[in-house]
């Protein structure tokens, strides 16, 4: 059944760029970096490994990044539900809306931040800072990564039959047992391919972090801005082996989504 | 009644106490100093140097943050509400607008040093064995020689590259260009050559150090800190040249909001002290303090003779490294030979500013 005709020259050529398109922009600079992070011994890498400026720079990027999943999480959710189930004024405008940040500069957002909550800004914090301070980080990555958890739930929940949700109902559940036990189980699988998504965009986003951050070495200093703080000090090692684990966290993320992607062909198809 | 006073007693001993104990070990404080990008890895030698000095003078640990970037992004944070106790910039007007923000006093600089942490000469970086001859500012603005400097309306480094070939062409030591209208032509031919606008100082000196360009446009320490980083380019100096003259300042609402003045102001008068200003000489600075600048033989336009009123220096852990050397030029001018900040900032780096407009027209052929 497979390959009825031998391939044309077209379908050739077709393959021949698509491959060295992608050793082009994947896998040279992945060589490259690994090349850069080993090319002067082991010491280096265990002396940028135990720094704590890098130690610090791993957590906040992290820690932040799970926080803005866990934020996008729960108002993805809701937002997702609000799209899809109800019915308002102004909702296709809504719909269009929640994409901002897939369109806008990270680091636009990162002034309009500063502006807002800044010094003198129109919703200056009274208590703690919010800005140059690490809020101010969790918010940027929050904003940037918040349309993928509400657009990976959306067709799901758009395409779930009302019918079971009835019958519990009908059966006596609560509200809250309905959605966990009836509606939940079929947003799994898209619910964490959103999840996966929202954290690699927040783990690897620069631009509204360094704006908003200041790079404050040991406190709102994240990987990528060391990273570029690396490689302005001539420290090109350095800015390798972060970029390195950089890279291993995104293609770890890749096989999760990988087969996450496959699991959701099977329950949908 | 018995144990009521017994209680009474430990509860006011205990107290009595408490003062005293917290006077003898000070909790440790934290400062956060914002700089400008290139001059890092002398803070990152002064500030243990600090640290040793705080905890033996106060019994007091300081703990310092920095965060670095291009001055004038800097600045602005800072004015945004990146709450710095301490501020390093690279120029004037950076310090200017946190004064006009009303977050530094207006007597910053009312000190013996004119609140200046260090000085430095803008020079040339040339490709090993000067290939193109560039050896003066005529040199750079010949056709076809490819320039590299920062952009001056995010760096302060860059303000000083551009004011010293208009301040060089003004004082005529540029053939030409001589006079006002002069410098201004001088500034047309320069932005025309320019082939790289950096966003601040170190990108754009790693920018030549890539192999962009033949001449960057730069800081004398700039150029010492990537050579003795092995780089390989030889550093020229023009006859004619300005002195760039770092500022330090407070960040006054900051430090009384925190409660970090004192420790704040130690920072900074360090600044001055002969041993950091001995790290700011190993790394390519030009020191303020006399002493210092009399150890490395850097004297006024005609002033050797007063140098020798200077007292001798208090014997130091900290030796010149001898790779570094600071050699007099014909003409060293400062910002006031050519009216000042000021006058500099609007007329030609503000918005219809000389600069601004040349920069428009150049990039918009």
């Amino acid at each position: 059944m497979r390959e009825i005709k031998p391939r044309s020259p077209l379908a050739l050529l077709l393959i021949g760029i698509a491959v060295l398109y992608a050793v082009v922009l994947f896998a040279a600079p992945l060589v490259a970096i690994i090349y850069g992070a080993f090319k002067d011994g082991i010491d280096p890498i265990i002396e940028t490994l135990t720094d704590p400026a890098v130690l610090h720079a791993f957590e906040v990027s992290i820690g932040l990044a799970l926080g803005a999943v866990l934020i996008n999480t729960i108002f993805g959710l809701v937002t997702a539900w609000v799209l899809v189930r109800q019915k308002f004024r102004g909702r296709g405008l809504f719909d269009t809306l929640i994409d901002i940040p897939f369109v806008f500069s990270p680091v636009i957002a990162g002034y309009a931040m500063i502006v807002l909550f800044g010094r003198g800004g129109w919703l200056a914090p009274p208590l703690f800072p919010i800005v140059f301070a690490l809020p101010g980080i969790l918010l940027a990555k929050t904003f940037v990564s918040l349309p993928f958890i509400t657009r990976e739930v959306q067709p799901v929940l758009g395409a779930l039959s009302l019918e079971p949700e009835y019958a519990a109902y009908t059966l006596g559940a609560s509200r809250w047992a309905t959605f966990r036990r009836v509606i939940l189980p079929e947003l799994w699988t898209a619910l964490l391919y959103g999840i996966v998504l929202t954290f690699a965009r927040a783990v690897g986003e620069f631009g509204a972090v360094a704006v908003v951050g200041g790079n404050i070495e040991g406190y709102t200093e994240t990987a990528t801005s060391f990273v570029f703080r690396a490689m302005n000090d001539r420290n090109s090692t350095g800015a390798y082996v972060v970029s390195l684990i950089l890279c291993l966290v995104s293609l770890l993320i890749l096989f999760l989504m990988n087969l996450l992607r496959r699991r959701m062909v099977v329950s949908r198809g | 009644m018995k144990h009521f006073t017994v209680i009474a007693i430990l509860v006011a001993s205990l107290l009595a106490l408490l003062p005293a104990s917290a006077q003898n070990t000070p909790p440790p404080i934290t400062l956060t100093l914002a700089g400008y990008a290139v001059p890092r890895e002398a803070y990152d030698e002064i500030i243990p140097l600090f640290q040793q000095y705080w905890l033996a003078e106060t019994g007091q640990q300081v703990n310092i943050l920095e965060s670095y970037q291009a001055s004038g992004a800097q600045s602005r944070a800072i004015a945004g509400g990146l709450e710095a106790d301490v501020a390093a910039l690279s120029s004037e007007p950076d310090i200017t607008r946190l004064v006009d923000a009303g977050l530094v006093n207006e007597d910053w600089k009312a000190n013996e040093f004119g609140g200046i942490a260090a000085d430095s000469l803008v020079v040339f970086a040339v490709r090993p064995g000067n290939p193109l001859g560039i050896n003066d500012w005529v040199d750079v603005i010949q056709d076809g020689v490819e320039v590299i400097t920062p952009d001056p309306a995010t760096s302060g480094g860059a303000q000083w590259n551009i004011l010293g070939g208009y301040g060089a062409a003004w004082r005529g030591f540029v053939p030409g260009y001589e006079g006002e209208e002069g410098a201004a032509e001088f500034l047309r031919a320069l932005a025309t050559n320019i082939a790289v606008l950096d966003r601040d100082g170190r990108e754009s000196f790693l920018t030549f150090e890539r192999g962009i360009g033949d001449v960057a446009l730069t800081y004398e320490n700039e150029v010492y800190a990537g050579l003795l980083a092995g780089g390989e380019y030889e550093l020229i100096y023009p006859q004619s040249t300005i002195r760039i003259e770092n500022p330090v300042a407070v960040i006054d609402t900051y430090v009384d909001a925190h409660g970090t003045r004192e420790v704040a102001e130690a920072f900074v008068n360090f600044l001055w002290s002969e041993d950091a200003q001995r790290v700011f000489a190993n790394h390519g600075f030009r020191p303020v303090n006399p002493v210092v600048r009399a150890e490395l033989g850097i004297f006024e336009n005609g002033a050797g003779a007063a140098a020798e009123a200077t007292p001798a220096a208090e014997p130091s852990s900290i030796e010149h490294n001898p790779l570094i050397a600071f050699p007099p030029v014909t003409d060293e001018f400062t910002t006031l030979d050519i009216g000042g900040w000021p006058q500099a900032r609007t007329q030609v780096f503000g918005e219809a500013g000389l600069f601004t407009q040349i920069i428009a027209e150049v990039q918009g052929r």
